[in-house]
């Protein structure tokens, strides 16, 4: 447990990866129990053909009446984007900035540990946290759409979840870097979640107004939500997701090499 | 050169830590000697924390360079780390470990530590490895701190006010363990504003001010230098301007047959002036290192 900076972040985190987990799978559970509902009820496209034109685009609400379709408006465009950013965020803020902040960074980095394999093995640590709750969130829907009959597919779930993850890792790589770079936990939150807010409007927007569109490239929740599985149902990993995670690697290099190089605040 | 090679344990070359527009620590030069208790005195606010944490590769320097067992405090920080044992000044570890748990973790990062010399300590400071952290007393919380910074039998120690919280027992034992460390030729710079302990085992004493280093003397050499004050009884009434001129003496404040002194350095001129009118009682106070610290102070105000 305290053997490795590694071992003892995820220790840190264990209380809270637990939480999260549950929160997930019964969020999850809650929306799954709702689809039996929302299928039978009798002029669902009707209703639908009420939405605005805009409205059913972005959301694919055309959908709503397969499972993933459903899934899809009810958990993967809003709701677990949001959740996966702030743990990624919150958690990445705290790695470094936050241990600086309270002081106890000061002894840690006067062992011969180089600096670099700190930051190093404290963001694996939150890969690792990441990477456990979209397992959690592929084997609860996997298991919820089973049991309630959505009718989910392998593919489409390992997608949807992947695009999730990917999301939590690119903010929660942002907030860890800032955090490195500056030694602000509450900067570090505060950027990056502008940034994600940003990006989800700037994609939102690119789907409404067509001059935006282009510059719809520029937000990681086009990969995650706009080109990847979750609105179109591909299976797969599309693309983008690698750009995505090489954009979080690039952060955790120049966290790295950035903190190397600084003063340690007192 | 040769010497200052082979027994400098510390040494910084215009070590200076500047932030934007203020210098907290203004080209410092410093050798402490391998083997030697160093006490590094000054207000609060002087740069002694600066100091210390450009030591430890903490801070990076805006100019000069310092370096430890002849390894450079910035460019070769994970040597330095390997070396030293440091103690913050205001040491924080995490609340929701036990002390046995911290320990343990920077143990296996140092790997060079034995379990046996930790449970030594503990024992000595009379510390309970076993509660939580966030439970622990400010004394008790220090006491983790040393252990930490003692536990990998270091040879150069850093510790910034390391007695600060410790009750006058726990401080006695910490003095008794900064000499055993020093009789086995391990190098300590302690920084302090509790002069008592300094004098007590400090071998030299640097004074800072205002991010600079006033001065650099052993501690005898420091007190021989220092101004005292005496009061001489006379059996007759002696010529104060007898006395005032004697090489030495600062200030002289008579009344009748006794006679209040100002001295620096030694003594023995006084005396021989004042021999002549029967001197009946001496009454000396000794300079302690308070006072000659003041003293330096004061020179600037």
């Amino acid at each position: 447990m305290f053997s490795s900076v590694f071992l003892k972040t995820l220790r840190d985190q264990r209380r809270s990866l637990i939480g999260w987990a549950v929160g997930i799978v019964a969020l999850v559970g809650m929306m799954a129990a709702m689809w039996p509902t929302v299928r039978s009820m009798p002029d669902l496209n009707e209703f639908l053909a009420n939405y605005p034109e805009a409205l059913r685009e972005l959301f694919n609400i055309e959908s709503l009446t397969t499972g993933a379709g459903f899934l899809n408006v009810e958990l993967f465009s809003i709701i677990l984007p949001a959740l996966f950013v702030v743990f990624g965020v919150s958690r990445g803020a705290r790695l470094v900035a936050g241990d600086e902040e309270t002081g106890s960074l000061e002894v840690l980095l006067t062992t011969p540990l180089p600096r670099w394999r700190v930051v190093a093995e404290k963001a694996a640590a939150l890969v690792v946290g990441i990477l456990w709750l979209g397992a959690v969130l592929f084997g609860s829907t996997w298991l919820f759409g089973e049991l309630i009959g959505l009718e989910l597919t392998v593919g489409y779930i390992a997608s949807a979840t992947l695009a999730m993850t990917v999301l939590g890792l690119e903010y929660g790589a942002l907030a860890l870097a800032i955090g490195a770079i500056t030694g602000r936990r509450a900067l570090a939150m505060g950027v990056s979640g502008t940034m994600a807010v940003a990006g989800y409007v700037l994609y939102v927007a690119g789907e409404f107004v067509a001059a935006v569109e282009p510059w719809q490239v520029l937000s990681p929740f086009y990969y995650a939500l706009g080109e990847g599985s979750v609105a179109t149902g591909l299976a797969g990993v599309p693309l983008g997701h690698m750009w995505m995670v090489l954009a979080a690697l690039g952060a955790f290099a120049l966290s790295i090499r950035l903190f190397e190089r600084r003063d340690i605040s007192a | 050169m040769g010497r200052r090679e082979l027994t400098a344990a510390i040494s910084t070359l215009g070590l200076t830590k500047r932030y934007g527009s203020v210098t907290a620590l203004d080209g410092m030069d410093l050798e402490v000697h391998a083997g030697s208790v160093f006490g590094y005195l000054g207000p609060n606010g002087a740069g002694k924390t600066t100091t210390i944490r450009l030591l430890v590769g903490l801070l990076k320097p805006s100019a000069g360079s310092g370096s430890i067992l002849g390894h450079d405090t910035w460019a070769e920080r994970e040597l330095v780390h390997a070396t030293v044992g440091y103690l913050p000044g205001e040491f924080v570890a995490y609340d929701s470990l036990t002390g046995e748990q911290y320990l343990s973790y920077l143990a296996h990062l140092r790997g060079t530590v034995s379990w046996s010399e930790v449970d030594l300590l503990a024992k000595r400071f009379d510390l309970d490895l076993s509660r939580p952290i966030r439970t622990l007393s400010h004394g008790n919380r220090q006491k983790v701190g040393l252990v930490q910074a003692f536990m990998h039998r270091p040879r150069v120690l850093v510790l910034d006010e390391p007695t600060s919280g410790l009750d006058p027992i726990m401080q006695r034992e910490f003095l008794n363990l900064i000499k055993e460390v020093r009789e086995a030729g391990r190098t300590v710079f302690m920084s302090s504003h509790v002069l008592d302990e300094v004098e007590a085992v400090a071998d030299t004493v640097g004074i800072l001010r205002r991010g600079e280093l006033l001065v650099v003397e052993q501690v005898e050499a420091l007190k021989a230098m220092a101004v005292r004050r005496i009061d001489l009884m006379f059996d007759r009434e002696p010529r104060v301007e007898d006395l005032q001129g004697v090489p030495g003496v600062r200030e002289v404040w008579a009344t009748d047959h006794s006679v209040r002194v100002v001295v620096e350095g030694t003594t023995c001129h006084l005396f021989d002036a004042a021999a002549p009118y029967g001197i009946s009682n001496v009454v000396t106070h000794e300079a302690d290192l308070g006072e000659i610290f003041l003293a330096y102070y004061a020179e600037d105000e």
